[in-house]
């Protein structure tokens, strides 16, 4: 252990000597901190900005005068999408996925003003977080200081040397692996500052060591590769090209491949290209604003025959009402089943390029980040779901409003007779239907499950490091 | 020795270099692929489009049957907008997920329908796309940093430096020739397979040109920089590093920190309170007096002022004035958005003078037209479009002209001018 320790001492006394390595160790930690800066200010921002955007939405329809129940229906509401708290390390799919949805009768909007439309800089490769800089940037900067780890102790003899001290090739790698392995700690340090932060805004503490070891286990898979490729090299510049191509073909090309052949694995279709299946479809459940439209007569028939009257006129609640809710619970139905539709077509996308993680760990972990922070496709959907049925909740509130406060006679007479549409208008309190809604991360079991793919994969990765380090690298250090 | 027998004999010496022909061959391949998934995707948003074009016909068809009034033939029928791509998308097409490029718009108020996104799948869009667009601005430096950062230090160690240098003395002329051979090698790489797709696709001469220009302009300076670089310093391993850095604060760190700046500096207004105000201003006019809301709308159509009183509770053509009355209302916020989006692009213009990489990039992004620009461009002819739908249906609801199938038969269809171009 001792030798270990000093060859690791030597390690950072040779980066200390050498400005370069110290440069690049320096300029990756100001990055590291930079990013977790310039990330937490923007997560707190539309964390606030959103939330209090909620509260309005909320306060503004309850306080809504007396008015027709259907009015309100298309009056409408919204849902914002707020970024968890460790948006500030990964912001994940958030910057690329809308953020507002206005929720109406009868209709299923879409998520609308993504980030990326604001018309800044269109990154290629996402955006400045200290997720970005953890997977793509810290590997280059482990890499420039580690790659002459072992053929610097071979061009300068020095290897030889040391083994004629009694050195074994595995304290060596040792050694140099826990050089390397003390500037990953030395970069996680910022990691764990915005992941404690995190915590302050309620979580979990499962969830941040489970993210703060993800990024220690990921390092650890490139501080394996740098030591293996530096030992099987012939020299370090052969070394240096080595890690260079396989970084640039795992951190920036097979990312962006997996894209490519997630687009190609199913075939998308787009909300306009399904809702046209849905419109048909939808045509055949009849329009709730025409309470005699035919496809309700089994409807009207058998709710005559419920309360014994032979016409509408005689029903005890608003014929109309009925129509409303029989008509927005049909649809949906429908409505749902080609959102899921939806949600699965992306999530097969998304699972086609992840499979990319078993040729590139940076893909693994950007799966796993995103699981853990609460900011993948996953909890996009989530959010869909929710506003949905937040959605249906309230219009279907309302919907009782129309079926039991309000009389048949006036609803059918309102838009000619002033007096039956002021009577058709609905107090005010019933306004409260629409409860209070907050977006949050899922629990911190489900997105550790969801992280589990990821995980898998990187611990893979690790054991596969591990041993080219021990049985290849150890052999052909000599 | 003339120059081509010169530059006959550094190809033999280069083509003798597995390492370097491996690279250009990888090059050549990534570039193919590019190309090839950029041709694939353009096809298939065109025969999208093409397909939505038909199902939005029987979708309209099938709603007109049931009505019995304009007012419920504009309310029910949606008109299918899209912004075909151009002859160069191909090139970039993973920036054409940015902004929808179809919408499916009705009369109502605009302001309501603009936002809505049919955009591309969110889990995709965080990799990036591999593009040509990618390939030319952000891997092609790496390329040439890997063919010319051992330019002269490789043959240290081999021994053959002075031997080398010598009988041309301190002349540079061999090594630039070295250096020249393989970059215009790498050109060719990256630009054969790019004019090969070019043709497939019908791309314009011009186009080609002009992309061309901008990924050899490119290359240029990289391998200006790099030869440089690889001059100055004997320790390749050194030069790889010192270029690498380059390339990381050229590439990730300026348009990264640029970004940040611009969103920082170029205020936008709260997308939300667009629609936000949208929403209130129309759900209010069922409340106000009938006038407020027509004397507002005759202010910007006085050639309706006479058909302007509303006497029934509900009259369509009253629904329709409030409609566009509550775009009018967030008119000058909605401005305000479009113009935030154009400043930043041109700020990010100022900040691509000092990044070529980010020059690069947009320069092709403009070329293919799939930046802001385009985006922008596609909003104003929805709006556009809007406005013809609203001329065609007022004339019939203010002049009361009796209900009739065929007069929708002339509803104006949406027409993408760049389109078939």
């Amino acid at each position: 252990m001792k030798q270990i320790t000093a060859i690791a001492a030597a390690e950072w006394h040779y980066w200390a000597r050498s400005k370069l390595a110290l440069t690049v160790a320096l300029v990756a930690l100001l990055l590291i901190v930079l990013a977790a800066l310039t990330s937490a200010e923007r997560t707190n921002t539309l964390a606030h900005e959103r939330n209090s955007l909620q509260s309005d939405a909320l306060e503004i329809f309850q306080a809504q005068p007396d008015r027709h129940p259907h009015r309100m229906v298309h009056y409408g509401h919204y849902a914002f999408k707020p970024p968890p708290p460790l948006s500030v390390v990964d912001p994940g799919v958030d910057a690329y996925s809308g953020n507002v949805i206005f929720l109406e009768g009868h209709r299923q909007n879409t998520a609308m003003f993504a980030e990326r439309e604001n018309g800044a800089v269109p990154n290629l490769l996402g955006s400045l977080s200290p997720a970005f800089v953890l997977q793509v940037l810290a590997p280059i900067c482990l890499i420039l200081i580690g790659y002459g780890a072992l053929t610097r102790e071979r061009e300068g003899q020095t290897a030889l040397q040391l083994f004629s001290q009694g050195v074994s090739p595995a304290q060596l790698l040792a050694g140099k692996f826990l050089a390397l392995f003390s500037v990953a700690l030395l970069m996680l340090i910022p990691l764990a500052a915005a992941a404690l932060s995190a915590m302050h805004h309620g979580e979990a503490v499962s969830i941040v060591t489970s993210l703060i070891t993800g990024y220690g286990a990921y390092l650890t898979v490139w501080i394996l590769f740098v030591i293996f490729a530096s030992a099987v090299s012939r020299n370090s510049a052969a070394s240096l090209m080595l890690l260079l191509g396989a970084w640039t073909l795992v951190a920036l090309i097979l990312p962006s491949y997996a894209t490519n052949s997630g687009r190609l694995a199913t075939e998308s279709t787009g909300k306009i290209e399904s809702d046209f299946a849905l419109l048909a479809e939808l045509r055949t459940l009849g329009d709730g604003h025409n309470s005699a439209d035919p496809a309700f007569a089994s409807f009207r028939a058998k709710l005559l025959e419920t309360h014994g009257v032979e016409r509408v006129e005689d029903l005890p609640i608003n014929f109309r009402g009925a129509v409303a809710t029989k008509a927005e619970a049909d649809l949906t139905a429908v409505l749902r089943r080609y959102a899921e539709q939806r949600f699965e077509s992306e999530s097969r996308q998304a699972a086609a390029a992840g499979v990319y993680g078993w040729l590139s760990p940076v893909i693994a972990m950007r799966e796993l980040s995103m699981a853990i922070a609460g900011t993948d496709l996953l909890s996009h959907h989530r959010f869909l779901r929710e506003a949905e049925a937040l959605r249906f909740d309230f219009v279907q509130g309302l919907n009782a409003v129309h079926t039991n406060q309000l009389s048949y006679q006036d609803d059918m007479n309102r838009s000619n007779d002033p007096e039956a549409e002021r009577r058709t208008r609905a107090n005010a309190e019933n306004w409260q239907v629409l409860e209070d809604y907050r977006f949050g991360a899922a629990t911190s079991k489900a997105r550790l499950a969801n992280g589990a793919g990821g995980a898998s994969i990187l611990l893979v990765w690790l054991l596969l490091g591990g041993l080219l380090c021990w049985t290849v690298g150890r052999r052909r250090i000599l | 020795m003339t120059l081509s027998q010169e530059l006959h004999r550094e190809l033999i010496f280069l083509l003798k270099q597995r390492a370097v022909l491996a690279l250009l061959v990888f090059v050549a391949a990534c570039a193919s692929f590019t190309v090839w998934s950029g041709l694939e995707e353009i096809d298939q948003q065109r025969a999208t489009i093409d397909h939505l074009l038909s199902e939005d016909r029987i979708d309209r068809e099938a709603v007109l049957e049931g009505q019995s009034d304009y007012g419920g033939a504009a309310y029910y029928s949606f008109h299918l907008t899209y912004d075909a791509p151009s002859d160069g998308a191909f090139l970039a097409f993973g920036q054409r997920d940015d902004h929808s490029w179809k919408h499916r718009i009705r009369m109502l108020a605009l302001e309501g329908q603009i936002y809505e996104s049919d955009a591309g799948n969110p889990a995709l869009a965080i990799n990036g796309t591999f593009d040509y667009l990618f390939l030319a601005s952000v891997l092609l430096p790496l390329f040439v940093i890997v063919l010319l950062y051992d330019l002269f230090a490789a043959e240290h160690p081999a021994g053959r430096f002075f031997r080398l240098a010598a009988p041309t003395g301190n002349d540079e002329r061999l090594w630039r020739l070295r250096a020249f051979v393989r970059s215009s090698l790498l050109a060719l790489a990256i630009l054969l397979p790019m004019w090969l797709g070019a043709g497939v696709a019908g791309t314009g001469l011009s186009t080609v040109l002009l992309v061309s220009l901008v990924v050899l302009g490119h290359l240029l300076f990289w391998s200006v920089i790099a030869y440089w670089f690889a001059k100055r310093n004997s320790n390749g391993p050194v030069i790889a590093t010192q270029l690498l850095g380059l390339w990381v604060v050229l590439a990730l760190l300026l348009p990264f920190l640029g970004g940040v700046a611009v969103t920082t500096l170029v205020a936008a207004p709260e997308n939300s309170e667009i629609v936000l105000g949208q929403r209130e201003a129309v759900n209010d006019a069922w409340d106000l007096p009938k006038e407020t809301t027509m004397n507002a709308f005759v202010e910007r159509y006085p050639e309706w002022g006479e058909q302007a009183e509303i006497t029934a509770p509900f009259e369509w053509k009253w629904y329709y004035a409030f409609q566009e009355v509550g775009d009018q209302s967030v008119e000058s916020l909605s401005t305000a958005r479009r113009e935030s989006m154009a400043a930043r692009h041109t700020a990010t213009g100022y900040l691509a003078l000092l990044s070529p990489p980010l020059l690069t990039q947009r320069l092709l992004a403009r070329i293919a037209e799939t930046d802001v620009i385009a985006a922008l461009h596609y909003e104003e002819e929805i709006r556009a479009f809007h406005a013809t739908l609203r001329a065609f249906y007022y004339p019939l609801m203010f002049g009361d002209a009796p209900y009739s199938l065929e007069t929708l038969q002339q509803l104006p269809d949406f027409v993408d001018p760049t389109a078939g171009s």
